[in-house]
């Protein structure tokens, strides 16, 4: 029971790498009739599934192909003309057997569905009869292929075509059944460990490739020698186990990234030590090899995007005649290699988009003539890389979208107030077809129309952090371009800080960072904009989207990390850029599985733990927010009147200098706080409870000294203007210049006059003396 | 032979049965959270820490405090205190994460301090009472030892997501 269920699954992978092929070759045979090669494989692959089906007992499928071939060998021996109507029975005979294909795979039986042949047997019957007439045999064509030698000669001495089916049927059987017992064989050898089944398997198969081919069974020859070249350079290998490999390659990139950090550590540690030098060869080594290694990995995971290009030829060939239009499809950088699980995910949206473009986008040939233009309408299929994406393009030369159309037709619908409408550019205004439930169509087609397959090409992309960009130009055509991460699991990503935490965006989804000033951010409707070129940006700030304590101030700048996703654009604050990083996305774990916003966290060099930012639904999260960004961060720069709304922060550990320092300011009327220590002085500062204007820093002090305290204020962008005056007994020179170099802006030295102290206060607030 | 065989087959079976035995006894380990001694089975415990950094993580319940690293894997962090509607405290000494596993989740627990392997006998807890079962039947059972009460906790519903 278990063979017989190895030699269906075997069976299947098989007759579904063999269709794919099928498809792609009957739509060029469209173009090229006459090519004997192609119809030779064509002819091969129904002539393969029906031996194996028949084999299996699928009768349903059996009788099906078995008609195909009948006409196909016809063909193939030039009896049969082939014409587009014949194609197009052909093809259809084509989909029925992928059904047939699909319901075995799913219910282990062809009758599950219950497909009724008649109708399509008949007329299979009738394309091959109709044309029977033509005797004159091209035979000397037919030689070219010797293995094919044997069976035009056996088909064409035979008139019952059940009889010859039958004979073959024996000798697939035959075949088989040695290469069951040759299987058995291995089993038995590898009993006890179970591991070796897989293995014992392909063996197995390649023996069937070997042995198939002296044996006078001319059925199984044809196929076996094409996989006999396949089987010679791969290997299947389960996704689970790359998946696993995926997995230690990304423990090991933490490791790496672990490893650099501590590097540069110890450099700083030990500066001109020889040891040093070693280390260095050794940890670039394996940072090297660990890159090397992680390219090497994701390359075994990726596969050739014409996995995907190759069903749409048909697919457009079949629009074509439905919709009677003339479809040229052109199809470029099909050996663009992308991982698969977005290979998997890619495919859906292409099939929208190309419906689309077909549907909507190619004029009718007389529309098209009248324009000018030539009759058959062109799409265009292109891959190509793009730094660490992928560009999939789609290019039409139809009729374009009308921005001003879809303005209203959205306006009409109730998706966009007017106010609205009149502040979109045009690229904003394509991007409405991107809406759910939004449809130009001005009918319901079965092709398109009902305005779902565009919103599902945009849940794709995001899905998969792409970027889509539609172009067009009325009458010229529509370009829509979609940029897609080549891998998933490892990604590039920039640091952000944000306050003290900081966060990982991916880079794939990074269009720009820009720095700006608060006064280029303006309030729309309660939106924040940014106007970056010609475009009007929606800014809105991570912090408030994470709810991140506000510790200290931005300055009067800030930075703009410009994000894309799909058709949508936003612009992010943030406090600091870091840096760009490899990222290892780790799930939290399922208490922690879906929190807004965030897609996962990752490990960084220094063991710390940064959470990755899910750019789809931090989209979500902005729409919702309503901060006026520009008021709240200067709300606090509010006026002060009277000396007393100044406040100048003391910090000396002894209680008389302080009480010294006090005295001397009275007369200003300032408001006074102090801090005991320059871990306690910054800590005041960083809870923001006090809004200081002024600071008297002396030099020594417990746990962080004066110096120290200056170049951490002076870390802060918002305190890069903030007055540190030391006030110290160290009057040497050097410790001058110390203090310059640390950040002070004045020097007192103890002692001092009241009135001197007094003087500085007052010059570095302003508040001179009346 | 077969004597000697016996015996030997006998002894086993009298190892074997003795844990059985002693099965009704569990070991728990203690710890203090605000003025409650509470207490987990230990086998549910990965390992015990001294507090180290996090990565607070936005949009969560307060007691949830973020995400920490241990060994490669990226963990949450939940502060029981804050849990069980206690004022937060600041870590002291003898503040320590334990990191508990349940079925399908792993998740670190701040507590106050630890106290010791406890090994109680099945028949001396007793049922949650129905009173605080409500608690959203974190408890398990109470523990009655000699001089004073335990509270067993369920990790299953500490580790459970409540949000």
């Amino acid at each position: 029971m278990d063979e017989i269920q190895e030699i269906l699954e075997d069976f299947l992978v098989e007759a579904f790498e063999l269709i794919e092929q099928l498809d792609q070759d009957l739509v060029e045979l469209d173009t090229r009739p006459e090519d004997l090669e192609l119809l030779n494989s064509i002819f091969r692959v129904a002539h393969t599934i029906k031996g194996s089906s028949s084999f299996l007992s699928f009768d349903v499928l059996t009788k099906l192909t078995h008609h195909m071939e009948d006409v196909l060998n016809k063909a193939r021996k030039g009896e049969l003309k082939l014409n587009e109507d014949i194609m197009d029975v052909v093809l259809e005979s084509i989909d029925m057997m992928k059904e047939l294909l699909y319901c075995i795979r799913d219910n282990g039986n062809d009758t599950a569905i219950g497909m009724d042949l008649d109708d399509i047997i008949n007329r299979l019957e009738a394309v091959s009869e109709g044309k029977d007439i033509l005797e004159d045999v091209a035979k000397e064509e037919v030689e070219e292929e010797p293995e094919e030698v044997k069976e035009p000669e056996k088909e064409d001495s035979e008139e019952d075509y059940s009889n010859m089916s039958d004979d073959e049927v024996e000798a697939e059987i035959e075949r088989l059944l040695s290469e069951k017992k040759a299987e058995a064989k291995k089993k038995r050898a590898a009993k006890e460990e179970k591991p070796a089944k897989k293995p014992a398997k392909k063996p197995a198969q390649s023996t069937k490739a070997s042995s198939s081919k002296p044996t006078k069974s001319a059925a199984a020859a044809p196929p076996a020698k094409k996989q006999a070249s396949t089987l010679e350079q791969t290997i299947r290998v389960e996704v689970s186990r790359l998946d696993h490999l995926m997995n230690l390659i990304g423990e090991l990139v933490l490791g790496k990234n672990r490893l650099l950090k501590i590097y540069d550590d110890v450099e700083e540690r030990y500066e001109g030590e020889k040891f040093l030098e070693e280390l260095n060869q050794v940890v670039s080594a394996i940072s090297l090899v660990t890159t090397d290694l992680q390219i090497a990995v994701m390359k075994t995971r990726m596969l050739p995007i014409a996995k995907v290009f190759n069903k749409f030829p048909r697919m457009v060939r079949d629009l074509s005649r439905e919709l009677g239009k003339g479809i040229e499809l052109k199809i470029s950088g099909e050996e663009t290699e992308l991982d698969k699980s977005i290979v998997e995910e890619i495919g859906d949206p292409l099939v929208h988009i190309i419906r689309n473009s077909c549907d909507h986008g190619i004029e009718t040939g007389e529309i098209r003539e009248q324009c000018g233009k030539d009759k058959t309408g062109l799409i265009e299929l292109k891959a190509y890389n793009e730094g660490n994406s992928i560009v999939i393009e789609i290019t039409d030369d139809g009729k374009g979208l009308d921005a001003d159309l879809l303005r209203s037709k959205a306006i009409e619908k109730g998706m966009i107030t007017e106010q609205e409408a009149d502040s979109m550019n045009d690229r904003e205004a394509f991007a409405l077809i991107f809406k759910p439930a939004f449809s130009m169509a001005a009918k319901v087609t079965n092709v398109s129309g009902r305005g779902v397959g565009m919103d599902v090409v945009k849940t794709n992309i995001e899905k998969l952090n792409g970027i889509i960009e539609i172009d067009s130009e009325v009458g010229k055509g529509t370009i829509i371009k979609m940029k897609i991460p080549l891998t998933l699991a490892i990604i590039q990503a920039l640091l952000v800080g944000v306050q003290e935490e900081y966060y990982a965006i991916p880079l794939a989804s990074v269009s720009e960072t820009v720095r700006i000033s608060l006064d280029e951010i303006y309030t729309v409707e309660g939106r924040n904009v940014l106007r970056l070129r010609d475009e009007v940006l929606s800014l809105v700030r991570l912090s408030d989207i994470f709810g991140v304590k506000q510790v200290y101030e931005p300055g009067e700048y800030t930075y703009v990390v410009v994000i894309g996703l799909a058709e949508a654009k936003l612009g992010i604050i943030v406090d600091t850029l870091v840096g760009q990083e490899e990222t290892v996305i780790k799930s939290m774990g399922d208490y922690l599985q879906g929190i807004n916003g965030i897609a996962g966290a990752t490990i960084r060099g220094d063991g710390g733990v940064t959470l990755i930012v899910d750019i789809a639904s931090l989209m979500e999260m902005a729409k919702g927010l309503k901060v006026n960004i520009r008021e709240s961060m200067q709300t606090k720069n509010k006026t002060k009147n009277s000396p007393s709304d100044y406040t100048v922060l003391i910090v000396d550990d002894s209680k008389m200098d302080r009480t010294i320092m006090k005295k001397s300011m009275e007369p200003i009327g300032i408001s006074i706080i102090e801090a005991s220590n320059g871990q306690e002085a910054l800590n005041m500062l960083k809870s923001g409870e006090h809004d200081i204007d002024v600071m008297l820093i002396d030099i020594e002090m417990p746990r962080m000294d004066g110096y120290t305290l200056a170049s951490e204020i002076r870390k802060y962008s918002r305190y890069k203007n903030l007055p540190l005056i030391a006030v110290t007994s160290r009057t040497s020179k050097a410790d001058r210049l110390r203090g310059v170099e640390s950040g002070m802006t004045e020097y007192i030295t103890k002692p001092y006059s009241p009135e001197y102290l007094e003087n500085v206060v007052r010059k570095n607030t302003k508040l001179i003396a009346e | 032979m077969a004597d000697k065989l016996n015996q030997i087959l006998q002894k086993q079976q009298q190892q074997i049965l003795k844990p059985d035995k002693t099965d009704n006894i569990i070991q728990l380990v203690g710890f203090i959270i605000g003025d409650e001694e509470y207490a987990i089975p230990i086998l549910n415990i990965v390992e015990i820490i001294k507090p180290i950094e996090f990565t607070r993580v936005p949009s969560v319940p307060d007691y949830v405090l973020g995400v920490f690293n241990i060994r490669g894997s990226v963990i949450p962090l939940i502060d029981l205190r804050r849990k069980f509607n206690l004022t937060p405290m600041n870590n002291t000494g003898d503040t320590r994460y334990i990191v508990m596993k349940g079925e399908e989740n792993t998740a670190g627990f701040v507590i106050d301090r630890l106290t010791e392997a406890i090994r109680i006998k099945a028949d001396r807890i007793d049922p949650a009472p129905d009173s605080i079962g409500g608690d959203k039947g974190m408890i398990y059972g109470i523990g009655k030892r000699e001089d004073s009460m335990l509270t067993i906790l369920k990790v299953e519903s500490l580790l459970k997501r409540d949000f």
